[in-house]
């Protein structure tokens, strides 16, 4: 009866500790905030860019940590020389190297790299920027170009001309420890704090635990070259298949000035096109920190102008021949857009195909426009018509400059085209064609393809007392030159087509919409014009939408029509597409004025043909893939040194043996120790 | 199965089951592929009945049964050890072949 009670409190006590427990978890898991140990120990670092590993035929790039992170002792880098501390001198390796982006060559991560035992992985600081930096290679895109060794042997592998000579080559080495990028921001202080006050060195040695460390993850799943990750990718047996890796690409944005049927592909009978690209796509050694002002951003800004230049020109008075604005993306690695488009040509699997491109006028880099080279390629072939129709356009483009602001210079015959994705074309077949760039022979960007190549490079200063609304409406001067130039391409462009030349001095680029591009682009993204667009962030839909609202009419669609226009008598979704914009914010009120716009702006898949081809070893495609992850993220946190943390383990399992010990003594003597406790079974019941 | 309570023969046939491994009819095939495990268990179980206890007419047949287990489980365990042993150091060079060859291919490493 006695036992019976006590089973029945005991029972009492133990409903209590569940329902005890039961609403601690509760409360836990929603948004009250508990004190859970975790949160006492670790500082999650929430903005940080990782390097990833990105993949080609041959080679794998970036970085890799460990499954479970890298742990290191931070150690904040002062100069080149400190990094013996970290390399030899430090007692308590592994050290995790914190870098300002001054220190952040290709020296001293050489040296890290190779001491990487003792460096469990390098953080960088943005903060100045260094004179020069330009983490890309020498000669950009070599073997995917139109200079290969049967063409010219000469003028292949940048033999004439080194396009990047301050190429160090960085963005392009293996790393085996991870690489991150932190803003100087509120937690690079919090790491610099910890770092003050745990890892400092007093008197030239004697470092004291507990030490201030930082923890990264960022595992990469593909490994070895593209070949092999595509074939894990598609050969796992359980029931949710691992993606290990994807391949590199986007979209180009197209769009006819006179647009086709979009259904039918191939060959247009006696349908003449000229084409005018320009590239959209930059890299940077972090991946996701690319802005690529100088490099890519001045080229296409300048070709939407021209495309709204040319707008109401065009609708007037039709050019006889079509022009194609095409805006390619993925052209850093090896031509991805430029050669998408090609094949796609070649196969039958786009609108028009290469016989119907009557010549090309690709927009390179340019910043300042004080004389722009214009290359043209003289092909080796006996046909003459060619050689006239280069001569043709450049004429064209000479006489657009008449009364603006700069000059053109033909570059000398004997030099090879800059890296642009006319060369793409021209290995496909000799088209007639002209590269834009404000370079002759060396692409002059001291920050190319790197993450400072951003509006300041470009020269886009304000000034102070603007709110950002009117920044945004201020035109800079870098806006005012890039604005001559659309011009110079918008009448150029129109001459080439065949347009009337009565009407081209009223083709004119807009200095307003050029500046407000700029800001959008490089400054801030969030801005009410952008906004009246599209609500988007990746680059790809902002062109889309820009040139959209540039090029195309508004109706009077309403949302749901805009949808399915198909069903209206004069819309057709063959020839166009319809775009709901979101358009302006009135004065009195707060409703958006959204409408619908017909244009003939399209997206075109942009993956290297290689990967439809299956093909992963080609030579003649790019074979870049990004790996794949699970989660990147990174903390800081204070650990003991390693004789604390045996000592603990040893006194652990020393108190395990123990009680196994007593355990087995308490049993083989249970009848000795515990017969004058027991209890007489014959209790009353 | 308390082997103190059966009587000889059973515990040879026992013995003699585990040895060929025929544990049941239409279980035979699976015996040969779990051949080597089969034999371990023969050699555990029976080691005492062969070696250890005081003579008796089936111990004999006992002990061959339990000796020729003994033996096969070595043979399987050296061929394991060293396929296993091979293909762990030389997978990540055999490239397509070794990854063909795997079940489970682990992530970011060769």
């Amino acid at each position: 009866m006695v036992s019976l009670f006590d089973s029945i409190h005991s029972l009492g006590d133990l409903v209590k500790l569940v329902t005890s427990i039961q609403l601690f978890l509760f409360f836990c898991l929603s948004d009250v905030s508990c004190n859970s140990v975790a949160q006492k120990i670790y500082v999650e670092l929430n903005n940080t860019v990782p390097c990833v590993r990105l993949l080609n035929a041959t080679h794998q790039i970036g970085c890799q940590s460990s499954i479970s992170g890298d742990t290191g002792v931070i150690h904040v880098l002062e100069s080149e020389a400190d990094l013996e501390w970290p390399l030899s001198k430090g007692p308590n390796p592994p050290y995790m190297v914190l870098l300002e982006s001054s220190l952040f060559t290709k020296s001293i991560m050489m040296k890290m790299k190779n001491a990487s035992s003792r460096v469990a992985g390098v953080v960088v600081v943005q903060k100045t920027s260094p004179p020069e930096f330009s983490p890309h290679t020498t000669c950009p895109n070599e073997n995917t170009g139109v200079y290969t060794e049967t063409y010219d042997h000469n003028l292949a592998h940048c033999n004439t001309t080194v396009w990047n000579p301050r190429g160090n080559g960085l963005s392009y080495e293996e790393f085996d420890s991870p690489v991150f990028s932190l803003k100087e921001d509120n937690e690079t202080e919090v790491i610099k704090q910890c770092y003050f006050d745990h890892n400092r060195v007093v008197n030239g040695s004697g470092l004291q635990y507990p030490l201030c460390a930082m923890q990264l993850f960022s595992h990469m799943h593909a490994v070895t070259d593209t070949a092999t990750c595509m074939r894990r990718s598609s050969m796992d047996f359980s029931t949710s298949p691992v993606m290990v890796c994807d391949p590199l690409g986007g979209y180009n944005v197209c769009a006819f000035i006179r647009p086709y049927n979009s259904t039918a592909f191939g060959h247009k009978e006696n349908e003449s096109v000229v084409i005018a690209a320009a590239r959209l796509d930059s890299r940077a050694f972090f991946l996701e920190d690319s802005t690529g002002a100088e490099g890519s951003v001045s080229g296409f800004v300048t070709l939407l102008a021209a495309a709204q230049a040319l707008r109401e020109a065009t609708q007037e008075a039709p050019p006889t021949r079509n022009i194609l604005f095409a805006f390619f993306h993925g052209e850093v690695f090896d031509y991805i857009g430029s050669s998408r488009m090609v094949y796609d040509m070649k196969n039958n699997m786009f609108v028009i195909d290469l016989d119907n491109v009557h010549s090309i006028l690709e927009i390179g880099q340019v910043k300042t426009c004080i004389s722009i080279n214009v290359w043209t390629y003289k092909c080796m072939d006996i046909r003459s018509n060619n050689n006239e129709s280069v001569t043709n356009l450049v004429k064209n483009l000479q006489s657009s400059t008449a009364g603006l602001n700069f000059s053109l210079v033909e570059t000398d015959f004997s030099q090879p085209l800059p890296p642009s994705s006319f060369q793409r074309l021209l290995r496909a077949r000799a088209i007639p064609g002209i590269v834009l760039a404000d370079h002759q022979t060396d692409i002059n960007n001291r920050y190319y393809e790197s993450f400072y190549d951003n509006a300041a490079h470009l020269n886009l200063t304000y000034p102070s007392n603007l709110s950002p609304e009117e920044q945004l409406e201020f035109v800079t001067d870098t806006a005012k030159s890039l604005t001559e130039v659309a011009t110079a391409v918008a009448r150029a462009l129109f001459k080439q087509a065949g347009g009337n030349n009565s009407q081209v001095n009223k083709i004119n680029a807009d200095p307003k919409t050029v500046t407000q591009m700029l800001y959008g682009f490089l400054v801030r993204s969030n801005n009410s014009w952008f906004q009246s667009s599209h609500q988007a962030n990746a680059l790809t839909y902002l062109v889309q939408y820009l040139l959209a609202n540039l090029t195309g009419t508004a109706t009077n669609l309403t949302q749901s029509q805009c949808k399915k226009p198909d069903e209206l008598p004069n819309e057709s979704t063959y020839l166009y597409s319809y775009l709901w914009v979101q358009g302006v914010v009135p004065p009195n009120s707060t409703q958006r004025e959204s409408f619908c716009v017909r244009t003939a702006v399209r997206l075109v898949k942009a993956v290297s043909p290689a990967f439809d081809l299956g093909d992963y070893i080609s030579k003649e495609y790019s074979t870049w893939t990004k790996s794949q992850w699970k989660f990147i993220k990174a903390r800081i946190f204070l650990v003991a040194s390693r004789d604390l943390e045996m000592l603990t383990l040893g006194v652990g399992v020393a108190v395990l043996f123990t009680s196994l010990l007593v355990t087995y003594f308490v049993r083989t003597k249970a009848d000795v120790l515990f017969s004058s406790v027991r209890e007489p079974n014959n209790a009353a019941y | 199965m308390n082997l103190e309570r059966l009587p000889n023969e059973e515990k040879l046939t026992l013995c003699r089951k585990y040895y060929l491994g025929k544990l049941q009819m239409y279980v035979c095939v699976w015996g040969f592929a779990f051949l080597p495990f089969l034999w371990l268990v023969n050699v555990v179980w029976f080691f005492k009945e062969a070696f250890v206890k005081p003579t008796y007419t089936e111990q004999l047949q006992i002990k061959t049964y339990v000796k020729r287990s003994g033996l096969g489980l070595l043979l399987w365990v050296a061929v394991l050890t060293t396929w296993i042993t091979i293909f762990q150091h030389f997978r990540a060079e055999w490239g397509e072949v070794g990854d063909y060859l795997s079940f489970t291919i682990p992530l970011g490493i060769p």
